[in-house]
C-alpha cells in the first residue's frame, strides 16, 4: 500500500516540474522548483487569486504552480506516516506558504497598483479587447473610479469661487449616483452586465474629463475650455461606448447609451460653467 | 491596546491590531471633530472618506488574513459571470489563530458599522444631505467588509469540516487525534 501513494505524489511533482519547465523561463522554473521543495509543508486551501495575463503576467507562474500544490498536499497528507506529519507540522510554521494569505504586504500593494494602471489603460486607450469589454475588465476594481470621482469633485470645488462645499457634494453625488443609475438602467433593459464591473468601467471613463477639468482650471480662456471639454467629452464617450453597446440588445442600444452620454455631457457642462 | 483582559493570552499581532483599529478610529474621529469645529465640508469629506477607504483596504488585504486567516475578493470568470472567491488557512493553522486577535477583528468590524449608522441618523435628523453622503460612503465600505468576511468565515468552516472528515476517515494515529482534540 505505501509505495503506491508515494509514487503518485512523485508523479504529481514531476508533472509540476515538467509544466514549469515547458511554460516558463529558467528563473521561473527555479522558483517553481523552490516551491516544490516547500511542498511537504503546504496545506490544502482554495486556489490563490488569478489575474488576467495582461495585467500581471509576472505573477502568473508562481500562482499557476501554487494552484497545483493543494491537490498533491491533499493526496500526501492522509496517507503519510505520523513521523512525516510531525515534520510537516513543525516545518509549516517556519517557511512561508505559497498563497496570497501569507504574502508580504508590499506584494499586495504592488499588485493592486498594477491592476489599477492596467485597468485604466484597457478602458481609456485602444486595446485588443475593445470588442469584448467584459474580458478587458475582468479584474475590475473600484479604487480608480473612486479616485477619479474625488479628484473631479476637488478640481471643480477648487475652481468655484463660492459655495465650494455644494459644488463638491453635487459633483460627487451626480457621478456616484449616476454610475449606479446607469448600471441599473442597463439591467432593467434586460442587458447582460455585471454591476460592479459596470461601475468600474464608468468610473475609469472619467479619466479624460478629469484631465480636461484640470486643464480648464489652469487656463481661463473660454474658447480653450470649449475645445478641451469637447475633446475630453468625446474621449470619455468613446471609452464608455463598447461596454454599454455590447451589454444590451442591439434594438435597445440607444436607450442604454443615451443616459451615459447625458451624464458625461452634464459633467462637461459643470466643468465649463464653474469658474 | 495595552489593557490585558486575559492574563494567560496576549495579542499575537499587536502592530496589525493597531493598524486595524487606527484607520477606523481616525475616520470616525475626523468626521465627528471636524464637523463640530471645522465648517469646510470638502476637507471633512476627503479626509474621512480617504481614511475609510484606507481602512477598507487594510482590513480586506492585511489584517483579515493576519488576524483571522481569511481573505475574500470578487472576479469574473471566462464565461463572464461574477464569482466570489474565498481563501482561508487550513484547519490546523486556523486553530492556532489567536483568540484575542479574532475577537478584536470581528467586534471592531461591527462596532464601526454601528457607529456610522448612528452618525447617519444624526445627519438625517438635522437634514444635512451632504454629511449623509459621507456616512453613506463609509457605511458602504464597512458593510462590504462585513459581508465579505462573514461569507469567507462560513466557507472556512466548511473547509475545516471537510478536512476533519477526511482526516478521520483515513484512520490517523493517536498523536494526530490528540492534535485534532486541540482543535
Amino acid at each position: 500500500m505505501s509505495p503506491h501513494p508515494l509514487h503518485s505524489s512523485s508523479g504529481v511533482s514531476d508533472m509540476d516540474e515538467m509544466a514549469a519547465t515547458h511554460a516558463h523561463a529558467h528563473a521561473h522554473a527555479h522558483a517553481a522548483r523552490a516551491q516544490v521543495v516547500v511542498l511537504p509543508s503546504a496545506r490544502p486551501s482554495s486556489p490563490p487569486r488569478a489575474s488576467i495575463p495582461v495585467s500581471s503576467s509576472a505573477y502568473a507562474p508562481p500562482q499557476t504552480a501554487a494552484a497545483k500544490l493543494p491537490f498533491s498536499a491533499a493526496v500526501s497528507a492522509p496517507t503519510s506516516a505520523s513521523g512525516s506529519i510531525t515534520v510537516a507540522i513543525a516545518s509549516s510554521g517556519l517557511g512561508p506558504e505559497p498563497s496570497t494569505l501569507t504574502e508580504p504586504v508590499w506584494d499586495t500593494v504592488k499588485r493592486d497598483l498594477a491592476r489599477i494602471v492596467s485597468n485604466l489603460k484597457l478602458v481609456v486607450f485602444p486595446n485588443p479587447f475593445r470588442e469584448d469589454p467584459g474580458k478587458a475588465l475582468r479584474d475590475w476594481d473600484l479604487w480608480g473610479p473612486f479616485f477619479f470621482i474625488v479628484l473631479l469633485g476637488l478640481i471643480l470645488s477648487w475652481s468655484a469661487t463660492a459655495k465650494k462645499s455644494q459644488v463638491f457634494a453635487v459633483a460627487f453625488a451626480v457621478l456616484a449616483a449616476g454610475a449606479i443609475v446607469l448600471t441599473l438602467n442597463v439591467l432593467l433593459l434586460g442587458g447582460n452586465i455585471i454591476f460592479f464591473q459596470s461601475l468600474s468601467l464608468l468610473g475609469y471613463c472619467l479619466f479624460p474629463l478629469d484631465v480636461g477639468a484640470l486643464i480648464c482650471m489652469l487656463k481661463d480662456s473660454v474658447i480653450l475650455k470649449m475645445v478641451v471639454v469637447t475633446v475630453t467629452l468625446a474621449w470619455s464617450s468613446w471609452a464608455a461606448y463598447p461596454l454599454m453597446s455590447a451589454a444590451v440588445n442591439p434594438k435597445r442600444k440607444a436607450l442604454a447609451l443615451y443616459p451615459v452620454f447625458l451624464m458625461y455631457i452634464s459633467v462637461a457642462c459643470l466643468i465649463i460653467a464653474i469658474d | 491596546m495595552d489593557q490585558r483582559q486575559v492574563v494567560s493570552e496576549n495579542y499575537a499581532n499587536p502592530i496589525t491590531c493597531f493598524f486595524h483599529v487606527l484607520f477606523k478610529a481616525g475616520a470616525l474621529a475626523f468626521y465627528i471633530l471636524f464637523s463640530l469645529f471645522v465648517k469646510s465640508f470638502v476637507i471633512i469629506f476627503v479626509i474621512t472618506v480617504l481614511l475609510a477607504a484606507l481602512d477598507f483596504w487594510v482590513v480586506k488585504n492585511v489584517s483579515g488574513r493576519i488576524l483571522v486567516g481569511l481573505r475574500w475578493w470578487n472576479e469574473i470568470d471566462d464565461d463572464g459571470n461574477s464569482v466570489w472567491k474565498f481563501e482561508c488557512l487550513d484547519g490546523e493553522s486556523l486553530a492556532r489563530m489567536n483568540k484575542k486577535d479574532s475577537w478584536l477583528f470581528w467586534w471592531t468590524l461591527y462596532l464601526t458599522a454601528a457607529a456610522w449608522i448612528v452618525l447617519g441618523i444624526f445627519s438625517l435628523i438635522r437634514l444635512e444631505a451632504d454629511y449623509l453622503l459621507v456616512v453613506g460612503v463609509c457605511l458602504s465600505l464597512s458593510i462590504a467588509n462585513i459581508v465579505g468576511f462573514t461569507k469567507c468565515n462560513k466557507d472556512a468552516k466548511k473547509n475545516i469540516q471537510t478536512f476533519a472528515q477526511n482526516a478521520l476517515a483515513s484512520r490517523v494515529t493517536s498523536s494526530l487525534q490528540s492534535a485534532f482534540g486541540v482543535i
